[in-house]
């Protein structure tokens, strides 16, 4: 019989950046397949492909062995691919039964919306997952009023709700706790019972294992491994996804080890959906936040700036308490951040180079009038020493490339340096150049003496960089890795939950 | 060739080539025009635009649809606060500018209030605002006008102060100079810029991006209360519906002046060029005998293609 | 906070129990006001805000904004009178004149939409330019107030079809075109479009074609509004319904329907139209000296606007 999907030799890439390269996937009618991979793999790109929402660039995807268009969503969807939003596709203000039929509400003769249908249907449907749906999941239950873990069962539902024949499920139970995931399953079985297909990404290898028919791994864009997941183990699997290179060398750095007494404190952080956390961290030090995404990492740094402030739980930097309630706090104790969402959270669009970099100086340093000449000479030196490519400091932010923009960014805190420099995931999207200028620039500014503390979705980052590594999971520090036991094999074992 | 193109969409050069064009135009319609008093007595009616165009320009440069309607209002307030105060003594003039003032920035302060904490759109803020302070006139004036400008205020407004140029210039010319310098020399100035480019990215560098915010709405209200005793200078007393035809004029000045309606870019001295330009521009179409209809449509509809030209609204994608 | 919270989406409630509170008042006030005659008079008044927010809510349930609807009103009136009269003013050449009006109406809701989702501008700023752009072609059309409407178009507004006073049935054709509207799947996908933009499109809504229709029933409402107007004054203005459009957005906002789109109905703005024509004629009433009504109505306006939106955000 034939497959129900087959892609072969998928090629994909944005600007300078392979992420797909002659990537294959294959998936049998009434199969559940795990899709594995490290971060950045490909696996989420695939997935996308696969579902229309980004085109391909070469390659070809057979859906019932005939060849698929997929130009869009909504023609991936006619030929029965359907994708479960990891991001929410509900609308909050509307019924649980509205979003579930929302753009395909059964209707009466007289073309009004068929309420009772859609109470009907909605109440087949949640009958389903009645196990697990909890107080208030009914079909008039407003969107807003649920709980994250219902929306989540409602995005289920309302992609179950197109009966579709094959679902790709991005990280669905990434949220979910261990009997919701039970639950989920159960539906991934009834689907699998009913012949519908699923391709299922998840971060956690116990799931892989538990509902898994076969499992197709990911790596630096291309397909390594098939694996029947009755005739393999767990170990077999880590190691495609890291490489026999990655998983046997022990790391290559030549970083001394770092003595002397811990100058971060960081003691019970909490937000929501982290902590409470603790941790140290030693002048010099660059600290890696590891795990999957989504587990912390983000708000962690976030809080230990101000941006979004922790709801309990102190931080203290060369025994002064620093616990930020706004970003001017941590800059007055000289703590900088750095995101790797540029345009959401560094770039000032429109504006020049200059106010783009010296911004954060005029409140640091707390004038009024801005020193015009000062700046100028002190910027030209400071984007200078990055090697910083740009045709003048009057020219437009949007002017220069990804790269050079990010090194616009963090050059508003290197004068004066930092004593503590928080990067979240700073090199996404960001050529190889400038990456490696980055890492430089992340050592030097450690070597005198900073704390560096740095948040990757690519672990090759955190491991060529870090000096140790604090894996999350959870909103918990899962694992601290150092010295000989900070190597790709562990990094990935204790990120997927799989700690020894 | 990308020179050249930058050079084309530079708004101060679109404004001042709009500028000489118009008074080409007016010349030649009408011999006379283009007159030195005639182009001081433009440059005077622009100058109340220009003052009042400054808050409208502040408020949209802070961004997040930024805009000010309850202007006209203001305007209207301060001037009849200023005839009230003064009516008609000299000496009551410093007291006439810093009452109104004052009662502008309250004003525009409780608007950014709204705005900032109450998150109501801007425009349907101001707009409320423009309600109450016009039922709030009637009920102070009775209906009736009221007060009137001391003569030194009407001749700083009308006569020459030097060299046949009215004091309300120099004034003018001041504004701009210090609104220059605020914009592009001072931590404030950059903070407008920076949270109406990216206010999510100018928290992340520290500045107090609702406070900011706050303080350009009352500046704003500040602008109106002074522009309402310029105009009351002009006019010589006030009436409680004056300050009403500023409202769009002084919209489309801050964007004929290259000031993007999503904010974070542009400058006053390109609304102070396009205050001249379309009063310049209401005076040739008077000269030509446009009707007020016809006025009107040409406004929105330069309105709409400068919209075109500037700020529209990003794509949705997956 | 809880209670608020609960009310969210259902500020309608509140709306009617202040409408009941305003009832009670303004009984209290005019002796006779709940004599039929009395009724039907006030709720002549009312009727032209009403018709304005019932449109006005569907642009503002599909999270954008109609500030040039007290413009179209205006233009529709003198457009109607002026081919009234143009054709003779007999009864063919009224209801060529009422088609004629309801065509601009619908017209300048298409253009609104058509700029505002096809070429992405800011709805505000757009509606507000478009708002002058239509003031200004009222002007060119009838450049002051006059051109009186034949007699038997007031007659038949003052008066009854079949009985039932006219104002009534232009009542029960209106709920009547809300009921089936709500009932249609457009009604949920222009509250999906207002409620959270980026969901809707992900869904694979057709968000133009939902908006544009959302300011052409705005402009439609806005014209049945300017020709009840034209029955009430029986002549054209082209400075008519100036402040409409701002009322419209307090009862929309009253009746419990949020600013930022998603949440609400037409029914909680008629009762918000309501309310605000009780506070009128409370206020007038109440012998509040004249000098006061703008200013309670700006004030009350701007308070439901601020509450409104505190309430609907939670």
């Amino acid at each position: 019989m034939q497959p129900i999907l087959r892609a072969c030799d998928i090629s994909k890439s944005f600007g300078a950046v392979h992420a797909l390269d002659k990537a294959r996937l294959t998936v049998e009618r009434g199969e559940i397949h795990a899709l594995l991979g490290a971060n950045g793999c490909g696996k989420s790109t695939l997935c996308k492909i696969i579902a229309g929402t980004v085109g391909l660039d070469a390659g070809e995807v057979l859906i019932d062995g005939q060849l698929a268009a997929l130009g869009s969503p909504h023609l991936a969807e006619e030929q029965g691919v359907a994708l479960f939003y990891q991001e929410l596709s509900l609308v909050p203000q509307l019924s649980l039964g509205e979003n579930i039929f929302l753009g395909r509400e059964p209707r009466d003769r007289l073309g009004f919306t068929d309420r009772a249908a859609i109470q009907r249907q909605t109440e087949a449907l949640i009958d389903r997952v009645a196990a697990v749906a909890g107080k208030g999941f009914t079909p008039d239950a407003r969107v807003f009023d649920l709980s994250p873990d219902q929306r989540q069962l409602a995005e289920i539902l309302k992609v179950l709700a197109r009966k579709p024949k094959i679902i790709i499920f991005d990280e669905a139970t990434a949220t979910l706790d261990r009997r919701q995931v039970e639950v989920f399953f159960d539906i991934l079985r009834v689907l699998k019972a009913e012949g519908v297909s699923s391709i299922f990404i998840s971060h956690r290898m116990d799931e892989v294992f538990a509902i898994a028919d076969r499992i197709t791994v990911m790596r630096n864009g291309e397909t390594v491994a098939e694996f029947a997941a009755a005739e393999t183990d767990r170990y077999a699997v880590v190691y495609a996804m890291v490489g026999e290179t990655g998983a046997i060398a022990a790391s290559v750095r030549d970083h001394k080890p770092l003595e002397g007494d811990a100058r971060l404190a960081v003691k019970d952080v909490r937000a929501a959906r982290l902590g409470p956390v603790s941790f140290t961290a030693q002048r010099g030090e660059i600290l890696g936040l590891g795990g999957l995404q989504g587990q912390g990492q983000k708000a962690l740094l976030a809080g230990l700036f101000g941006a979004e402030p922790f709801q309990g739980g102190s931080v203290s930097l060369d025994g002064v308490d620093v616990t930020a309630r706004r970003p001017a706090d941590a800059m007055a104790r000289r703590i900088a951040y750095v995101s790797g969402d540029r345009g959401r959270d560094s770039a000032l669009p429109g504006r020049s180079i200059l106010e783009n970099t010296a911004i954060a100086s005029l409140v640091r340093e707390r004038r009024h009038v801005v020193p015009g000449a000062v700046f100028r000479e002190r910027f030209t030196e400071v984007l200078a020493g990055l090697n910083t490519r740009y045709a003048g400091l009057d020219a437009p932010i949007g002017s220069l490339s990804g790269g050079n923009q990010q090194k616009v960014f963090i050059s508003r805190w290197l004068s004066p340096a930092p004593g503590l420099l928080l990067l979240d995931d700073p090199t996404k999207g960001i050529d190889l150049g400038a990456k490696g200028d980055f890492y430089l620039l992340a050592r030097k500014l450690a070597d005198e003496g900073a704390t560096v503390i740095i948040y990757s979705s690519e672990d090759s980052e955190l491991l060529s960089l870090c000096d140790r590594v604090l894996v999350l999971n959870g909103g918990a520090i899962t694992a601290d890795l150092v010295g000989d036991r900070l190597t790709p094999f562990e990094l990935t074992r204790a990120s997927y939950g799989d700690a020894a | 060739m990308s020179r050249f193109v930058d050079l084309a969409k530079n708004p101060l050069l679109i404004s001042s080539v709009a500028i000489l064009a118009l008074l080409i135009l007016g010349e030649l319609v009408s011999p006379g025009f283009a007159r030195g008093d005639q182009i001081v007595r433009l440059l005077t009616v622009s100058a109340i635009l220009g003052i009042a165009a400054a808050g409208q320009n502040l408020v949209i440069l802070g961004g997040r649809e930024g805009i000010d309607l309850s202007i006209g209002a203001v305007i209207s307030l301060g001037a009849v606060i200023a005839g009230n105060v003064m009516n008609g003594s000299d000496a009551a003039i410093p007291l006439a500018f810093a009452a109104a003032c004052f009662a502008g920035f309250m004003i525009g302060t409780v608007n950014g209030l709204g705005v900032t904490y109450l998150r109501i759109p801007p425009l349907v803020m101001t707009l409320g605002m423009m309600g109450v302070i016009q039922g709030g006139l009637v009920v102070l004036s009775r209906g009736v006008p009221s007060g009137n400008a001391a003569p030194a205020l009407m001749a700083f407004v009308n006569r020459s102060a030097f060299l046949g140029i009215p004091g309300i210039l120099f004034v003018w010319a001041a504004i701009v100079v210090l609104m220059a310098l605020m914009l592009k020399r001072t931590r404030f100035g950059w903070s407008i810029y920076a949270i109406g480019s990216n206010e999510n990215a100018a928290i992340l560098t520290g500045l107090p991006a609702r406070r900011i915010r706050v303080l350009l709405y009352g500046l704003a209200g500040l602008f109106g209360g002074f522009t309402g005793v310029c105009v009351i200078g002009y006019t010589g007393n006030s009436f409680i519906s004056v300050g009403d035809q500023y409202v769009l004029p002084s919209v489309i000045a801050v964007v004929i002046g290259g000031t993007s309606l999503a904010g974070g870019a542009g400058s006053y001295t390109g609304t102070a060029l396009g205050a001249i330009a379309l009063i310049l521009l209401q005076s040739v179409l008077t000269t030509l005998n446009l009707e007020f209809w016809g006025r009107q449509v040409i406004f929105g509809g330069t309105l709409l293609l400068l919209m075109l030209l500037y700020g529209r609204q990003a794509r949705l994608r997956v | 906070m809880t209670g608020l919270n609960k009310l969210g989406g259902r500020t309608w409630v509140v709306t009617a129990a202040a409408l009941i509170v305003l009832l009670v008042i303004n009984a209290v006030l005019q002796p006779n006001f709940l004599e039929p005659s009395v009724v039907q008079s006030n709720l002549t008044t009312f009727l032209p805000l009403v018709l304005v927010a019932i449109g006005q809510t569907y642009v503002i349930l599909g999270g954008d904004i109609d500030l040039s609807v007290g413009a179209i009103v205006a233009l529709v009136n003198v457009v109607t009178v002026t081919v009234i009269a143009g054709l003779g003013g007999d009864g063919t050449a009224v209801v060529i004149g009422l088609v004629a009006g309801m065509g601009v109406g619908a017209t300048c809701g298409l253009v609104n939409g058509l700029i505002i989702a096809g070429l992405r501008f800011q709805p505000i700023v757009t509606t507000f330019a478009t708002s002058i752009v239509f003031s200004g072609l009222a002007l060119w059309v009838l450049p002051q107030a006059g051109m009186p409407v034949p007699e038997p178009y007031w007659r038949t507004y003052a008066g009854s079809i079949l009985g039932v006073p006219t104002v009534y049935v232009i009542y029960v054709v209106a709920f009547l075109i809300a009921a089936v509207l709500a009932t249609r799947p457009f009604a949920t996908r222009l509250k999906a479009v207002g409620g959270l933009r980026t969901a809707a499109f992900q869904t694979g809504l057709e968000l133009g074609r939902l908006r544009v229709s959302a300011f052409m029933l705005s402009g439609l409402f806005g014209a049945f509004a300017s020709l009840c107007l034209t029955g009430e004054t029986a002549s054209g203005d082209p400075l008519m319904g100036q402040t409409l459009a701002m009322s419209a957005i307090s009862a929309v906002v009253l009746g419990g329907t949020a600013l930022a789109g998603g949440v609400g109905g037409t029914l909680g703005s008629v009762l918000g139209a309501w309310v605000i024509g009780m506070i009128g004629s409370v206020i007038f009433f109440a012998g509040l000296p004249f000098e006061y009504q703008t200013l309670v109505q700006g004030l009350i306006i701007l308070a439901a606007l601020a509450g409104g939106v505190l309430v609907t955000r939670r």
